[in-house]
């Protein structure tokens, strides 16, 4: 008894003294589920990688705006981690509280990184007026689901195996219009009960004519862009009123229908291929496929937005330089070794991590990448972003004409209103 | 007499202290704290500017705020009253039974209020979704179509209400049952013997008698109902959120969502007011009424 004390003592002496050797860095992130798991995998390999000099300690917080809250009201008195993941599309409103610390190029070099090894609007993405704020880490978007055997008896694939014949307003309902006849009452299965999952659609389907949803002067749907939104919105509630989609279909209830083979045509995000591949593993799931969405209208173009890491503005505790190097240590370990965060579904942001065999291999994840070039991302405002006013306005307004409570001029110009009113 | 009085007097004081000063810092502060920020157009965190009375202007002209208000007071009135009646109506039938049976109605009538929000939430949209939902087949049966009730407006606070009910009236049917045993058996005994019927014996001992437990109950309730934000923050994600704003979700999204703490401080305050007055009035009428 005496001896397991006395054994005991020295040896939490002896981990204190190997603690103080190296750095610890505390680390928050949101990634819950498929995501957490491969975080955490991750996080494992570079604590194994760098024993004795950096460790992690990773705590998993609530998603969205429980963890933007804590975030914000912990750096204000200076109790913050010392790394955290970030949406991009979250940033304005990070920086307009003053919750993140600016990277210097000094940070940059000491991650090993350089803005060149992303992709440029993933830059503008991660920047508030000239000042770099985080370090993006993927890119995630919003894909076609296909059933390869549907597409393939409507005549639909291609000699590849890829869809053909989708690009275009009227084309694509002539390919909807085709699947029916093969025997689907509604070929076509969107999330279309809540405004996130409309936006993500929305958003692509404006910049694919160019729109703008909020311009330089900081004035929402100005001019022509109205005009585009609406004719945004038309087609999305055309696809419901027309039968091939039905309306108000919750979350699960919107893959289920995909997966149970009711619909051959899925858009959803990238985020779901896990659980494709994981169906499709066990068996239970026909042969399927994901591709960038179609060109409904001028040109290519896709919603994105990015997880990122940053570093909280820790009000009167500021970390002494070795642990900001130490941070960058990892933020820049991380982007390097993200190839394998691409199974998650998720585009790595960093460059080369998708310029690799492995990745190249990795399917349908590299046949969408092509998304990462045309990727647009959320209007540059605080009151845009996951779980900004904009979501809410989309849920206001969008969501409700993709249903046909409200007529899609009614819905743009009573979401331009709501949101020019609320930016003061 | 005097000369005893003062030592009285501080004891008590010192005997006091520690409560008082409690209170003071964790209650009176706080609020004086909350009252000066609605005079600001402070974020979050930290202060702000001056404004004077503008973050009561805006609260007048914010059409939110009275969606908000409007949706409070209609939730209150679709729970309090039928919670608390049908509270008291399951309390008389449980209390009829004995031994175990009764013990394992309550258990049955008491077993949603200990399920967290969460559940509840995940509970009944399930049983409710638009394509998969169990309660569709009902609902079809009689309206023709599958009906996604949380995503029809008229029909949404309704359906928050009657599931708000089924989770939380196990409690009232609690606390009634206590009010019920503590009514002298032999006042019935009585009551009998003289020739009354059951309904007259519930017009003339129970409900005089059970009336003090009826007025907790309500007030509880009424205060616990104007504070409504879990279930209809949850059921109302992603939809019309402004349409089914509470009074309490538009605090939260104001100060939290959009970092405006002055405004969502304002909304706070009249939320306060207004559950002070209404429970005090509800309290006072209820009182009177029991006195006659």
């Amino acid at each position: 008894m005496k001896r397991a004390f006395w054994a005991a003592l020295l040896s939490s002496a002896f981990s204190v003294s190997a603690a103080q050797a190296q750095e610890v860095v505390q680390w928050w992130d949101f990634l819950s589920g498929g995501d957490g798991a491969r975080m955490k995998q991750l996080i494992d390999q570079f604590n194994t990688e760098h024993e004795g000099e950096i460790q992690i300690e990773a705590t998993t917080l609530e998603w969205g705006t429980p963890f933007y809250t804590k975030v914000q009201t912990s750096a204000a008195v200076g109790e913050g981690p010392d790394v955290m993941t970030y949406h991009l599309s979250r940033l304005p409103l990070g920086v307009e509280t003053g919750t993140l610390s600016p990277l210097t190029e000094a940070d940059m070099t000491a991650a090993g990184l350089a803005p060149t090894d992303f992709q440029q609007a993933n830059v503008d993405a991660a920047t508030v007026d000239g000042q770099m704020y985080a370090v993006p880490f993927d890119i995630h978007s919003v894909v076609l689901y296909y059933n390869k055997e549907r597409l393939e008896a409507a005549g639909l694939l291609d000699a590849n195996g890829l869809p053909m014949g989708l690009d275009g307003a009227e084309e694509f309902k002539a390919a909807l219009d085709k699947l029916k006849e093969g025997g689907l009452d509604q070929p076509l299965s969107i999330h279309d009960s809540t405004g996130d999952s409309t936006w993500r659609i929305f958003y692509s389907l404006l910049n694919q004519q160019g729109g703008q949803f909020l311009d330089e002067n900081g004035e929402f749907l100005s001019g022509d862009n109205l005009d585009k939104a609406v004719a945004a919105t038309d087609l999305m509630a055309s696809w419901v009123s027309e039968g091939y989609a039905p309306p108000n279909i919750e979350y699960a209830a919107s893959i289920a229908r995909f997966t149970g083979g009711e619909a051959a045509l899925h858009i959803n995000g990238v985020w779901e291929v896990p659980t494709m591949t994981d169906l499709h593993a066990k068996g239970e799931l026909f042969e399927w496929g994901a591709v960038q969405l179609p060109v409904f209208f001028d040109q290519p173009a896709t919603w994105a937005d990015s997880h990122a890491f940053a570093i909280p503005n820790n009000q009167g505790n500021e970390m002494t330089p070795e642990r900001r190097a130490a941070v960058m240590q990892v933020i820049g370990w991380m982007a390097k070794n993200s190839t394998f965060w691409g199974t998650a579904g998720h585009l790595p942001a960093y460059n080369p991590a998708r310029d690799t065999d492995e990745f190249r291999a990795m399917q349908p994840n590299a046949t969408y990448s092509s998304l990462a070039e045309t990727a647009a991302f959320d209007p540059r405002s605080p009151l845009a972003g996951v779980g900004s006013p904009v979501y809410d306005a989309a849920g206001n307004f969008l969501m409700p004409a993709v249903n046909g409570e409200l007529t899609g001029q009614e819905a743009m110009e009573g979401m331009r209103d709501d949101l020019q009113g609320q930016a003061y | 007499m005097t000369r005893t009085r003062r030592p009285e007097a501080l004891i008590a004081l010192a005997l006091l202290a520690p409560f008082l000063l409690t209170y003071a810092v964790l209650f009176v502060w706080p609020t004086a704290q909350l009252v000066a920020l609605t005079f600001t157009k402070a974020p979050l965190i930290g202060a702000g500017d001056w404004v004077g009375f503008g973050n009561y202007e805006r609260l007048w002209k914010d059409r939110l705020f009275w969606t908000a208000t409007w949706n409070t007071l209609y939730f209150v009135l679709l729970t309090v009253i039928p919670s608390t009646l049908l509270g008291l109506a399951i309390a008389l039938g449980v209390n009829r039974l004995k031994g175990w049976a009764q013990s394992l109605m309550l258990a049955a009538f008491f077993l949603p209020y200990i399920l967290p929000v969460s559940v509840v939430y995940r509970i009944w949209s399930w049983l409710l979704d638009g394509e998969f939902g169990l309660l569709q087949v009902p609902i079809a049966a009689l309206m023709g179509e599958n009906v996604p009730v949380f995503r029809v407006i008229p029909l949404f606070i309704p359906t928050v209400a009657l599931v708000t009910v089924w989770w939380l009236v196990g409690f009232n049917v609690l606390l009634f049952i206590a009010g019920l045993r503590n009514i002298s058996a032999e006042i019935y005994e009585a009551a009998a013997l003289d020739g009354a019927t059951r309904g007259q014996m519930f017009r003339r001992i129970t409900w005089p008698l059970i009336w003090p437990i009826t007025v907790l109950v309500a007030t509880i309730q009424l205060i616990l109902q104007l504070k409504i934000f879990d279930q209809i923050y949850l059921f109302a994600q992603g939809g019309r959120t402004d349409a089914t704003l509470s009074m309490v979700g538009l605090i939260y999204r104001s100060a939290f969502q959009k970092n405006q703490g002055g405004y969502g401080a304002t909304v706070a305050l009249v939320l306060f007011l207004l559950i002070v007055a209404v429970s005090v009035l509800q309290y006072q009428l209820l009182r009177a009424r029991g006195q006659r």
